[in-house]
């Protein structure tokens, strides 16, 4: 030790806390990048999530075409016929076209809704956790309150309030995610803030602020992102299930739900309708699930143990 | 098969020859005395149709309707009529309140438990149901319905002053304005009189619908503790639970249950004294035990029901599964022109920059497909519409169809006349406005598929209509709140002259005129069919309104759908036909 006075022994200790804080960090990330290679179902997921994911943001671009164009003189065309790779509907319209258009505003609203979550989510969640007092009681009154509601049910009442759309389910379904992230972060907070860490670094002098960005945001995150990964699985059937009983994405828009929903009447007819956006809709869901199961597995010590454990055995 | 006597052979011949039908068959047999069985046996040796032909023919003073498809598959004759089963009939809507006063719709139901004074046979011609005989006065100023004292349901009688006084209240029905030409009802004896404003050749059509099915008006007012200060507004008539727990009639059945969103289901009433209904076979009860209408809203699964023995019959099979159904043996398809449209109304005073002016409507009007749209979505099943009535109307203008037609230049040649200037984003502009606006639509598939399809088409001249697709009761909600620019609309009513006033009147506006059309051709026209005392007066008036609404486009008619109806071939008398909404039940009856 070279330093002399309590103010420069202090300063050097906070700065070799947070020299410990980085290495800690950044090995883990190079531990978590060493098992996204070696994870069979991150990789699987993310290999299914890239196909989905380009199919949709690079499908219209390459096949071209417009989504609402209808053909009255090619309905219900069955997958490589008529000039329509994946078939057409009943309008006649391209179903190839529309199934990357909808998966496109699928993952807008998986996004969206899971962007919205995470970032009130875990803002609330750490004030509550932090704070305790008055502040945890309200919100996580409040939390649980939204937590309560079914989701379909707060949609209803956005779309009654909003009108039917995207916005809606953005918000409704938003919201109920946000409530299940910040039930969780706080629960992690408020674990993570009886830790020696925390304990030292609030004796060192350190605000309130820069203990959350510095020291419990970087431990909760990893969490909140799994937690994250597996509430876009949810946002993407949300999104779905509203459009399919006529609440998210209008017409001519098109979206999984709502495919699904137009083609279950032609089931006989021509169930590829209804079959290619479902499974399309199952590849996403699962892509995303498998992500966060892979994440999960990186990011938990205990599994990680776990697992060491079932090797040596 | 055996040697049959001259006089049978001769009946025989006539049958297979189709010049007889298989009621007039059974007929002439037992006239030769032949018994019923004996006779059953002729039939199926000689491949009976349960019904035939002429069942769905229009009467011979109309247009004989295009797509009028007989039956499709042929039956085995059983023996005759047994008594008992309940019949499972599958209904595409959910159940409306068994009170023909205030309802909003009237179902099947009320076919099986109220009757009319008088009904409509199956050659077009009015006759009587709940009267014995009825006529006209000479200057057509008076209408007489000869009735006599009939027990009802609960075991009360219903006179008369009875029934004079049902249809004194039910002039305060929402409905009641189709029938403005009869001014009031009075009984004098045994006869039901009604006093006409002026003389009118429509009188009967109102008076044969389920609105005007004759209710015991003693239990109505007292489960509704009417009076006559308040009418229907009335708390007691409001929070009435007659129609939904207490229904009181002279039909072959009693209400039972009535559970919207699910069922409903009336029981045979033994004590039912028979029908006056010349057409009807049977003059007693009825030979079911019960029948019970499930709702089943969802469009692929009715002919599924069906295919899977859950139902006996279905009124309106989704049409993507007509071929499937015609092409099976056990079921019998029937199909007629309904008397129903789709329309797109367009909020002419509240949103007079987007459709003020003619030329807008025209152009938008040009731009749609209609005879594609018959074969994309309804597969063949029904008809384009240029004008407001369906084709087989017995008013129907043709003339109507010379204007309206698929023509993409011409739509945007009237557009672009109109101002409208196609910007790059493919959507016209004028003076600012966008051509834009939202375009409301029912949550039902068929209704969402033609509002797609036309705003498709739209798009294709400029003008971008954004489906909004909502429930019933909000689409009701919002296009009378004089907010919503366009929406899309079925109809669906008997007699087209008398509701498609309605949606074109001055006098109705904001609802359900919810284009806010103020058309003085179009007035002129309603008040001259409900001043016309005769067939010619009424024939020009309707001419005039349909060309009225073809030319001005106080909305723009779309396509018109088939009435289909099916039934598993173990059903009987169950015979649907054109100038109904839905068959009668006093004939049916379920092989065992």
């Amino acid at each position: 030790m070279t330093s002399s006075t309590p103010e420069s022994y202090l300063a050097e200790w906070n700065q070799r806390l947070l020299d410990f804080e980085e290495s800690r960090h950044v090995s883990l990330l190079r531990r978590a990048m060493r098992n996204l290679v070696r994870n069979r179902l991150l990789l699987t997921g993310t290999i299914l999530a890239l196909l989905v994911v380009g199919a949709g943001l690079l499908g219209p671009i390459i096949i071209g075409g417009d989504y609402e164009l209808i053909n009255f003189s090619n309905t219900h065309a069955t997958p490589f016929t008529e000039d329509a790779l994946l078939g057409t509907d009943h309008l006649g319209r391209d179903t190839a076209i529309r199934l990357f258009v909808a998966i496109r505003v699928s993952l807008a609203v998986a996004v969206g809704v899971t962007g919205l979550a995470l970032v009130v989510g875990l803002a609330l969640g750490t004030v509550a956790g932090y704070r305790g007092g008055w502040s945890d009681r309200s919100l996580s009154g409040v939390m649980d309150f939204i937590w309560g509601f079914p989701l379909i049910l707060v949609a209803v009442l956005f779309a009654g309030g909003l009108g039917e759309g995207l916005l809606s389910v953005i918000l409704a379904v938003g919201l109920v995610n946000m409530a299940a992230i910040a039930r969780v972060v706080r629960g992690e907070v408020l674990s993570l803030s009886e830790r020696e860490f925390i304990e030292a670094a609030r004796a060192g002098g350190l605000s309130n602020g820069r203990i959350i960005r510095k020291h419990l945001l970087p431990n909760i995150l990893a969490p909140a992102l799994v937690l994250a990964s597996y509430y876009i699985a949810v946002a993407i059937i949300a999104e779905a299930a509203l459009s399919f009983i006529g609440l998210g994405a209008q017409p001519p828009l098109p979206s999984l739900g709502q495919m699904v929903a137009e083609g279950r009447n032609f089931l006989q007819l021509n169930h590829w309708e209804t079959t290619i956006p479902g499974l399309t809709l199952v590849l996403m869901v699962l892509s995303v699930s498998l992500i966060g199961d892979g994440l999960r597995d990186v990011f938990d010590p205990r599994l990680r143990h776990e697992a060491k454990g079932v090797e040596a055995t | 098969m055996t040697e049959n006597s001259p006089e049978i052979q001769g009946i025989l011949d006539e049958y297979q020859q189709k010049k007889l039908s298989r009621r007039q068959f059974l007929k002439k047999a037992g006239a030769a005395g032949i018994g019923a069985t004996v006779a059953a046996g002729l039939l199926a040796s000689c491949g009976g149709d349960e019904e035939p032909a002429a069942t769905t023919a229009a009467p011979a003073t109309t247009a004989a309707p295009a797509t009028t498809a007989a039956p499709t598959t042929t039956e085995a004759m059983p023996a005759g009529p047994t008594k008992g089963g309940t019949l499972r009939e599958g209904y595409n809507r959910d159940v409306s309140k068994h009170d023909p006063i205030t309802t909003n719709w009237y179902d099947p139901a009320f076919f099986a438990i109220y009757e009319a004074i008088v009904t409509i046979d199956p050659d077009g011609n009015f006759v009587p149901q709940y009267c014995t005989d009825f006529g006209v006065s000479d200057d057509g100023l008076e209408y007489w319905f000869a009735v006599e004292d009939r027990q009802s349901h609960s075991g009360g009688t219903i006179t008369a002053a009875d029934v004079a006084e049902f249809y004194r209240i039910q002039k305060f029905s929402f409905i009641a304005g189709l029938a403005a030409p009869i001014g009031s009802y009075r009984s004098e004896g045994n006869r039901v009189i009604a006093e006409m404003n002026n003389p009118w050749v429509g009188t009967y059509g109102p008076l044969a619908t389920g609105y005007w099915r004759i209710a015991n008006i003693n239990t109505w007012k007292d489960v509704g503790q009417y009076d006559d200060e308040t009418g229907l507004a009335g708390e007691g008539v409001v929070a009435s639970t007659y129609g939904t727990e207490v229904v009181d009639a002279t039909g072959p059945f009693q209400h039972t249950e009535w559970v919207p969103g699910s069922h409903s289901l009336v029981t045979r009433w033994d004590d039912y004294p028979g029908s006056n209904v010349p057409y009807f076979e049977n003059k007693g009860p009825a030979h079911l035990d019960a029948i019970r209408w499930s709702v089943i809203t969802e469009a692929g699964q009715r002919a599924t029901q069906l295919e899977n023995g859950d139902i006996d019959t279905l009124i309106n099979p989704a049409h993507q599964d007509l071929a499937r159904l015609e092409s099976n043996p056990d079921l019998t398809v029937y199909r007629h022109p309904e008397w129903s449209g789709y329309f797109m109304f367009m909020n002419q005073e509240n949103f007079p920059e987007l459709f003020g002016d003619l030329d807008t409507r025209k152009g938008l009007s040009h731009a749609v497909e209609r005879e594609g749209m018959v074969q994309a979505l309804l597969f063949g099943n029904g008809a384009a519409t240029y004008g407001p009535f369906p084709t087989p109307d017995r008013y129907y203008e043709p003339a109507v169809e010379e204007l309206n037609n698929y023509d993409v230049d011409e739509a945007n040649r009237l557009l672009d006349g109109a101002g409208w200037e196609m910007g790059s984003d493919g959507v016209r502009t004028r003076n600012g406005t966008r051509l834009e606006f939202e375009f409301m639509v029912e949550n039902e598939s068929l209704q969402v598929a033609i509002g797609n399809a036309a705003a498709a088409q739209f798009s294709v001249v400029g003008a971008q209509a954004n489906v909004n697709v909502v429930d019933r009761a909000v689409w009701f909600e919002r296009a009378g709140s004089d907010q919503v620019p366009a929406g899309l609309f079925m109809w669906l009513w008997p007699i087209s002259a008398d509701i498609i006033p309605l949606f074109c009147n001055s006098a109705v506006i904001p609802s359900p005129n919810w284009s806010h059309a103020r058309e003085e051709r179009i007035d002129q026209a309603i008040a001259d069919w409900q001043a016309a005392g005769t067939q010619e007066a009424a024939q020009k008036a309707q001419s005039d309104l349909q060309l009225a609404w073809a030319e001005l486009l106080p909305n723009i008619s779309f396509i018109n759908q088939n009435a289909t109806f099916v039934k598993n071939n173990r059903v009987h008398g169950w015979a649907p036909f054109v100038w109904l909404l839905y068959p009668y039940y006093n004939d049916t009856w379920i092989e065992s």
